[in-house]
């Protein structure tokens, strides 16, 4: 009589490959990254033979090459090469997104606790408000905003609220323009010095506070601190003048190493970076009693670590250029700082300039003194901080919905008073449903300035048209374009997912 | 405080608290929601070291009444003292009586992004403005005696029912109150879990602790209890010692209520 085998006799069966869990996991672990990275050259190498067989270039050369482009505003107006057009377009498509998203993520603040407010009026404008900006397409709110604008009176010498200091008119707004002069490194060593000291005082204040439980407002003190160095600094700047020479040595000294010596170091760093990464790895995943966890899939990932970084440093050895590089980098690097402390003491550290009015041809408008934003921008800026202000504010409204009721009211029963419940209760709690979508929200802005270019303002898609149409570089571009718009992406999310894992509950 | 001899309620057997001091005095308190009344005249005294439990069936009030004693509830009618504060609209009386009294709920209601230190000093930090290191020892005092010393770097998330509960009971005491409220505290546990928790609340009876208990477990109620209030329909209908409740209660009302659940 056969009888089935018991529970002991299964475990000690020897398991067969395919079916041990272990060695199945590594398998697809490794076969799906061959995959992917075979599937990655062969659409590359496709993708080189086609364009090279129909002789469309891919050079990036045209970046050297003169352009006629005139950009609406910014670092550079009249560009002479393609890859400065690009630059200045990139740098007012970044001011757009980064002063957008500062302004919507207030007024989406604003927003959203105004719906929730005890006052009808103000809640049934802060409703009227999100109903309105979330259901019009964002670029009929930016061609409306844009001919409403365009009613301004025409700009003239004499035009403007401030006359000679601050303009607004058909043209846009243009006001006195601070900007960094010649002493502003030796300013920027006293305000550094400045932040380590707050770093102490800021510790201190906390210490004492965590002592005699007075409330000793730490960050405050910090804030001060740094202020009152940078104040003070305005004056005393000229102490760190003996910085010059100092960084001349060190320039000196870069340019006389042999190459092997950033080659070691970069190869510690390397080496040295993955050793604690897996230490931590490793470290995290041990329990509170010290009993160490590791999963195949953290054996993966550490394994990867360690090859990855063997990877590097057998490339860091074979590439010398890469070594010589950085060599020369820091090299030139110092040479510039040198040349940044080598100022006339009596260099100021900020300068100021207020606008002005040129006339250009028949029409005047305004020159490159002032601080301007043309109606483009501020078209373009004010519509996507409207609509992304209603967004950020469903998000706010909906964060603090998400604090349950019983929250506050367990607050409220030990004592603590309506700032206090917000501030250590509710706002800690609704944070973390609030950031991930408003985070999403920022990429959408970021993306959404791209409508410029039905406004005329030079953003980077605007400029890099009129680039790829002058040069015929389609591809090159549009490779730009994608960079770029991935990297503030990636930018964003990284500072979003890096205040999210702060904000991560800890559940069982 | 010195008017009163401790006396240790044993076993339902009634003690003397005539003499004790009034720490909260309910005077003809009446509540709406809207044009249902939850709470009809209702007048109550309890005295210092008086431990009360509220019974009742559902929808009868109890939550009401108990919430209304730290102004979780506002009254509309009627007179709230406590500890010689009268609950009105002003801020300063109102934050003077959430602060000496304590509260349990039945949800635990802990802070889920903070530790179980953090949970039990928040408060004392913030409002009584105690050093932290102080705060923490008296934390991990208190923790020690609602049996969970060890749990104190954890995240509320991380422990079971009963333990959550006992943090709670635990950030209660840590602001010193002089009055304890509970509201069913042991209705969300599983049975097993309600023993550790009754236990606890069982040793703050013994050491003289002014409370007030809504729950539904007889058991506590006949061993703890000095006196025993019967709500229905947002009224008090009776009300007397456990050994009189339970054994010639004199209402229709409450005759049923306890054939009900006995
Ligand atoms: N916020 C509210 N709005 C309207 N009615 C309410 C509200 N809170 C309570 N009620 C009503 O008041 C009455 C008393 O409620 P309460 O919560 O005090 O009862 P309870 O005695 O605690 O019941 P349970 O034993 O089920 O907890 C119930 O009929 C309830 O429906
Ligand atoms: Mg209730």
């Amino acid at each position: 009589m056969t009888t089935a085998p018991t529970t002991r006799e299964r475990v000690s069966q020897r398991v067969p490959l395919w079916r041990d869990v272990i060695v199945l996991k590594w398998v697809t672990q490794v076969a799906l990254l061959l995959v992917v990275l075979g599937t990655m050259w062969f659409l590359a190498s496709q993708a080189g033979d086609n364009l090279r067989a129909r002789n469309i270039n891919t050079e990036f050369d045209f970046l050297e090459r003169p352009v006629d482009i005139q950009i609406s505003e910014g670092i550079d107006t009249h560009p002479d090469t393609g890859g400065r057009a690009l630059w200045a377009a990139m740098v007012n498509t970044l001011r757009l997104s980064i002063s957008g998203i500062f302004f919507a993520s207030i007024l989406g603040v604003v927003v959203g606790l105004a719906r929730l407010s005890d006052n009808w009026i103000v809640r049934r404008i802060a409703t009227g408000w999100v109903e309105v900006l979330r259901n019009v397409p964002l670029l009929v709110q930016m061609v409306l905003i844009y001919s409403a604008l365009t009613a301004l009176p025409r700009v003239g010498l004499d035009t403007g609220p401030v006359n000679g200091w601050l303009h607004i008119s058909n043209k846009g707004i243009s006001m006195p323009r601070v900007f960094i002069a010649d002493g502003f490194y030796q300013w920027a060593v006293v305000v550094l010095v400045g932040v380590l000291v707050a770093h102490f005082v800021r510790r201190h204040r906390q210490a004492v506070q965590d002592e005699t439980g007075a409330h000793t407002s730490p960050t405050l003190w910090a804030l001060g601190t740094v202020a009152v160095f940078g104040l003070i600094g305005l004056f005393i700047h000229p102490i760190f003048s003996w910085l010059g020479p100092v960084f001349d040595g060190v320039a000196d000294l870069l340019g006389s190493l042999p190459n092997a010596v950033p080659q070691v170091l970069l190869a510690a760093i390397v080496v040295g970076l993955a050793a604690i990464w897996i230490h931590r790895f490793i470290s995290s995943r041990r329990s509170a009693l010290g009993h160490l966890s590791i999963s195949d899939d953290d054996c993966f990932r550490i394994a990867f670590t360690a090859v990855a970084s063997l990877a590097v440093v057998a490339l860091i050895a074979r590439w010398t250029g890469f070594s010589a590089w950085t060599l020369n980098s820091g090299q030139d690097l110092f040479a510039v700082m040198a040349d940044k402390f080598d100022v006339d003491g009596a260099a100021r550290p900020f300068d100021a300039m207020r606008p002005d009015i040129i006339q250009k041809g028949r029409f005047p408008n305004y020159g490159t003194n002032g601080l301007s934003m043309s109606l483009g921008f501020a078209s373009v800026f004010f519509a996507v901080v409207f609509y992304t202000s209603a967004f950020i504010g469903e998000n706010v409204r909906g964060g603090i919905l998400a604090v349950p009721k019983g929250q506050t009211e367990a607050a409220k029963a030990v004592g603590l008073g309506r700032g206090q419940i917000i501030r250590h209760v509710v706002l800690p709690q609704a944070l973390r449903v609030i950031l991930p979508p408003t985070g999403n929200q920022y990429l959408n802005l970021t993306k959404n300035t791209s409508l410029a270019v039905a406004v005329g303002m030079s953003d980077m898609v605007q400029v890099g048209t009129t680039v790829f149409n002058q040069t015929g570089m389609t591809l090159p571009v549009v490779a730009i374009w994608m960079l770029f718009y991935l990297s503030c992406s990636l930018t964003i999310s990284v500072i979003v997912n890096w205040f999210n894992v702060r904000m991560r509950l800890v559940e069982r | 405080m010195t008017d009163t001899t401790p006396t240790e309620p044993d076993g339902g057997q009634t003690r003397d608290l005539s003499a004790a001091r009034d720490m909260i005095v309910c005077e003809n308190v009446s509540k709406w929601y809207g044009d249902f009344q939850a709470l009809e005249q209702v007048s109550a005294t309890i005295k210092e070291q008086e431990v009360v439990v509220v019974l009742g069936p559902s929808g009868s009030g109890k939550s009401t009444w108990i919430r209304c004693i730290n102004h979780l509830e506002v009254h509309q009618e009627g007179r709230i003292i406590v500890d010689d504060v009268e609950l009105t609209n002003d801020l300063r009386n109102i934050e003077q009586v959430r602060s000496e009294v304590g509260m349990v709920f039945q949800q635990f209601n802990l802070f889920p992004h903070l530790t179980v230190r953090d949970n039990v000093t928040l408060a004392p930090i913030w409002v009584r403005k105690k050093p932290r290191a102080e705060a923490e020892a008296e934390a991990t005092a208190l923790l020690e005696r609602v049996g969970i010393p060890e749990q104190a770097d954890k995240y509320p998330g991380q422990l079971s029912g009963g333990q959550q509960q006992r943090v709670a009971i635990a950030r209660a005491l840590a602001m010193e109150p002089k009055i304890m409220l509970f509201d069913e505290p042991t209705s969300a546990l599983d049975p097993e879990m309600i023993k550790e928790v009754l236990d606890v609340m069982k040793t703050l009876a013994l050491s003289g602790m002014t409370m007030m208990v809504v729950t539904h477990e007889m058991g506590f109620a006949k061993e703890v209890a000095d006196r025993i209030i019967f709500m229905e329909g947002g009224q008090i209908v009776e009300q007397g010692t456990p050994q009189h409740f339970f054994e010639n209660p004199t209402e229709d009302r409450t005759k049923l209520f306890l054939s009900q659940i006995l």
